[in-house]
């Protein structure tokens, strides 16, 4: 239950980041989204 | 599509290849071991057979059972606890498929915490798998996590507080299977996995059990032999008949206010008599210097020398190096002694098993020729 | 030359062109020393390893970003600005007592769940406009609450980096309250009264006062503060109460707060909030995620193990020099995993657990150190400071005299056991 509550969190902020991402005008800070983000789909996806 | 455009989308392509290729990696830590038992098997079983909950899950880990036939004792022995210590998965593993049992009964998981293969831990650089040369050709095997993944068991709370004593460890560790036990049937992931070892070894009418672990060469309790203290006479027994044979191990006594660990929970709430055994592992060591595949199998790194050498740490590492071989070897005289000195302190009611490599055996010609 | 240290200076040489040279953030420069450090060590471009290291502090990211939300959302409400009227009405008269409640109130997230940039994130940004108004430069507010934050992350009831050192060395989270608040509390007290009498002149409270918002609490009331209360109540309760506060977890606690927000006060579109925060957590959340690579690769490649190593070989007499070099490594975690394991080793004989509580606050430093300077790149954003290093520059003095502090508990441990064990 918890583990799908955190999912549902992550996933949240995924979503902000993704905007974030489209809506970023520097590509310097749009590749450090990309960091994180790699990280967040890989947990929502159940890969790592 | 403009400039800007352009540029977002090939970030985002970047991206998603890197993380495709790190998927890829990670998702191919899924597929199984493969392990070939010895004939003598009599059948073979799932954890979650002890526990409903576990069916099916990545703790419905592998269980081998081999049974003479004849009255003794029932023996049970957990490789794997902590995947990233591959000298007590590989013995259990040398054991399963070596093994002939001419009395009493044996159980083996050689990988009590499957979940743990499936990952590797951040931050330690570890490679994911290991690859030893048997005379069927190069078996891989996969060297994972102390814990279990976090896919099974997220998140981790600030401070992990021990059912049902409520010893405080840091988060991380509640997904040690090792600091879990008795464990509960509505708990975490790992509590209930720990449930399910403590069943097996209650309805199993397990006699006596092995923990077999490693630990950094800079661990205080390490080739040692932890015993509960059911089983003191039995250990120093052991440890004396080892010394016959130039093997040093320590015994430790199992300490009362450690709570949650094999040694412990199993002799406090079973009939069982438990004992866990360590060797030297340079991979888990923080001072070990580049992190690969031969760390595991030859086990030597020239900062662990150096530092034996500063004489500023008391550390267990031989110069030559701690090759996976030495202690798997040491694993196995450390099993059959302890066995040995159970035989003996319970003539009426004994298990045993034959057809094991001795330590001089593994020495000379490796692991590899003791694996099918 | 050696070949660990070549990597090393490999790493540590491409980190400072691209941050310094190149101004690429700290984040992604952490990641290009990383590729370079692999790429030296003859790894290739090893990406699982990266990504691998990248979730490292996925928990502390978690923290960061809905810790952030909240905050956010506690601006947006009103509750923020009356908080600080609050507290500068209350204890405006006495400015060096007013420090001392400040340091404290800024340590408490901290002292909960033992990361340092929660403090920062909360109580640092809740006090830093109360502290401007006071007078107190920009520069010496990034400073307070930065230092404040590192003694909330050591302070107890809960400290992650003794928990980094106990699961080195297998030892149990028991026994350490005493020593924990003694290398965190008088510390901490020294600062609160260097920068009263350093940097706080008379001010006047009703010019003070005018420059903040008072009109939301008469508007809402004591259901303004509800989501704070909440927050405060529940990580206090799972920490210390856990039989009966069922286990949420910060990240969570604090979304539950930040959801009790839109029902507290001025009304604010959630979705625009939760963007202008994790827009100011990015770099964090991103130098967090290229630490994680970073110390993947210091592993990979075997310069952690040098590291550690060439630590040992200090001679007898400057044993303790090997604990005052750990604040460089960083990071505190980082260094409580690096450095902290093997010198509890190192000091074997003297008291175990007041030799872990004192590495842990040297520890802890780093987190103000570069490369990443997080806590210093934290409290740059909440006082508008484009370049970090000039807080780290301006902390140098509480810095030092903590160091000190440390050192005399780790010469005297025994003797100090002796007194409060």
């Amino acid at each position: 239950m918890m583990y799908w509550i955190y999912i549902l969190i992550i996933s949240f902020l995924t979503l902000v980041l993704f905007i974030e991402f489209f809506k970023e005008e520097k590509w310097i800070n749009q590749v450090a989204l990309a960091m994180v983000l790699i990280t967040f789909v890989l947990r929502i996806l159940q890969i790592k | 599509m403009n400039k800007k455009n352009i540029v977002t989308y090939s970030i985002l392509c970047v991206a998603l290849f890197i993380g495709g290729m790190a998927a890829h990696d990670f998702l191919q830590m899924h597929e199984e071991d493969v392990f070939k038992p010895s004939a003598t098997l009599t059948k073979t079983g799932r954890l979650g057979d002890y526990w409903q909950g576990l069916k099916g899950t990545s703790n419905d880990s592998k269980i081998f059972y081999f049974d003479s036939g004849k009255p003794g004792a029932t023996v049970l022995l957990l490789g794997g606890t902590h995947p990233n210590e591959p000298a007590g998965f590989i013995t259990a593993t040398v054991i399963l498929e070596n093994v002939r049992i001419t009395k009493g009964k044996a159980i083996i998981l050689p990988q009590a915490c499957e979940s743990g293969f499936t990952c590797t831990d951040p931050f330690e650089g570890n490679p994911r798998y290991f690859h030893i040369k048997t005379k069927s050709g190069n078996r891989k095997f996969r060297f994972g996590s102390r814990v279990a993944n976090p896919l099974d068991q997220w998140p981790d709370p600030l401070v992990y507080t021990h059912y049902p004593s409520g010893s405080k460890y840091s988060g991380f560790e509640s997904r040690n299977l090792n600091r879990s036990y008795p464990g509960r049937p509505d708990g975490s992931f790992i509590e209930q996995t720990a449930y399910a070892i403590m069943q097996l070894i209650k309805t199993g009418k397990v006699d006596v059990a092995f923990d077999l672990h490693e630990a950094a060469p800079e661990i205080p309790i390490i080739n040692a032999i932890v015993y509960h203290e059911k089983g003191e006479m039995i250990a120093l027994n052991a440890v004396l008949s080892l010394e016959m044979e130039e093997l040093r191990y320590k015994p430790e006594l199992s300490p009362k206010n450690f709570r949650g660990l094999s040694h412990r929970e199993w002799g406090d709430n079973t009939d069982v008599i438990p004992f866990l055994m360590e060797t030297s592992n340079p991979i888990q060591g923080r001072l070990r210097g580049k992190t690969d595949e031969e760390l595991i199998l030859k086990g030597i790194s020239p900062r662990y020398k150096e530092a034996l050498e500063s004489g500023a740490l008391n550390i267990e590492y031989l110069p030559s190096g701690e090759p996976l071989k030495r202690r798997v070897g040491r694993h196995l005289a450390g099993f059959k002694a302890i066995l040995e000195a159970y035989n003996e302190e319970y003539p009426e009611k004994q298990a045993l098993l034959e057809n094991l490599p001795d330590y001089s055996d593994l020495m000379e010609k490796g692991v590899g020729a003791f694996l099918n | 030359m050696n070949r660990e240290l070549i990597i090393l200076l490999g790493m540590l040489a491409t980190f400072a062109v691209s941050i310094f040279k190149l101004k690429v953030p700290a984040g992604i420069s952490l990641m290009l020393a990383a590729v370079v450090g692999a790429l030296i060590g003859g790894e290739g471009l090893p990406l699982r390893h990266l990504v691998e290291g990248g979730f490292g502090f996925l928990e502390a990211i978690l923290i960061i970003a809905t810790a952030m939300i909240f905050m956010k959302v506690m601006e947006a409400t009103g509750a923020l600005a009356s908080i600080n009227a609050g507290i500068l009405k209350t204890f405006y008269r006495w400015p060096t007592l007013l420090l001392m409640v400040i340091v404290v109130f800024v340590m408490f997230p901290g002292m909960l769940t033992g990361l340092s940039s929660t403090c920062i994130l909360t109580t640092g940004a809740l006090v830093a406009p109360v502290l401007l108004a006071m007078g107190m430069p920009k520069l010496a507010v990034g400073s307070f609450i930065a230092m404040a934050a590192i003694f909330g992350e050591v302070a107890p009831p809960i400290s992650i980096p003794v928990m980094i050192i106990g699961g080195g060395v297998d030892m149990p989270y028991i026994g350490f309250a005493k020593p924990l608040f003694l290398v965190s509390f008088p510390a901490a007290i020294f600062t609160a009264v260097f920068y009263r009498y350093r940097y706080i002149k008379s001010f006047d409270i009703e010019q003070v006062l005018s420059r903040l918002d008072t009109t939301v609490y008469h508007k809402f009331g004591i259901k303004l503060f509800l989501p704070l209360v909440f927050v405060v109540i529940y990580l206090v309760g799972e920490i210390s109460f856990h039989d009966y506060f069922p286990h949420l977890g910060v990240p969570l606690i604090f979304m539950i707060g930040a959801l009790l927000g839109i029902f507290s006060g001025e009304k604010f579109n959630f979705l625009n909030v939760s963007r202008q925060a994790l827009r100011n957590a990015m770099p964090v959340m991103a130098i967090l995620v290229g630490v994680g690579m970073f110390l993947q690769i210091l592993t990979l490649t075997g310069v952690r193990g040098y590291l550690a190593v060439k630590a040992l070989y200090l001679p007898n007499e400057i044993k303790y020099l090997a604990a005052l070099l750990m604040p460089f490594m960083g990071s505190a975690y980082a260094s409580a995993s690096v450095i902290g394991v093997p010198l509890v080793y190192v000091f074997l004989g003297k008291n175990v657990l007041i030799v872990t509580a004192v590495l842990v606050v040297m520890a802890s430093l780093g987190d103000l150190m570069p490369p990443p300077s997080l806590l210093c790149a934290y409290a740059a954003q909440i006082v508008k400071e484009k370049n970090h290093f000039k807080i780290l520059r301006k902390s140098a003095v509480p810095i030092a005299v903590t160091m000190l502090f440390g050192l005399l508990i780790l010469v005297f441990s025994e003797e100090i056991a002796a007194v409060i064990f």
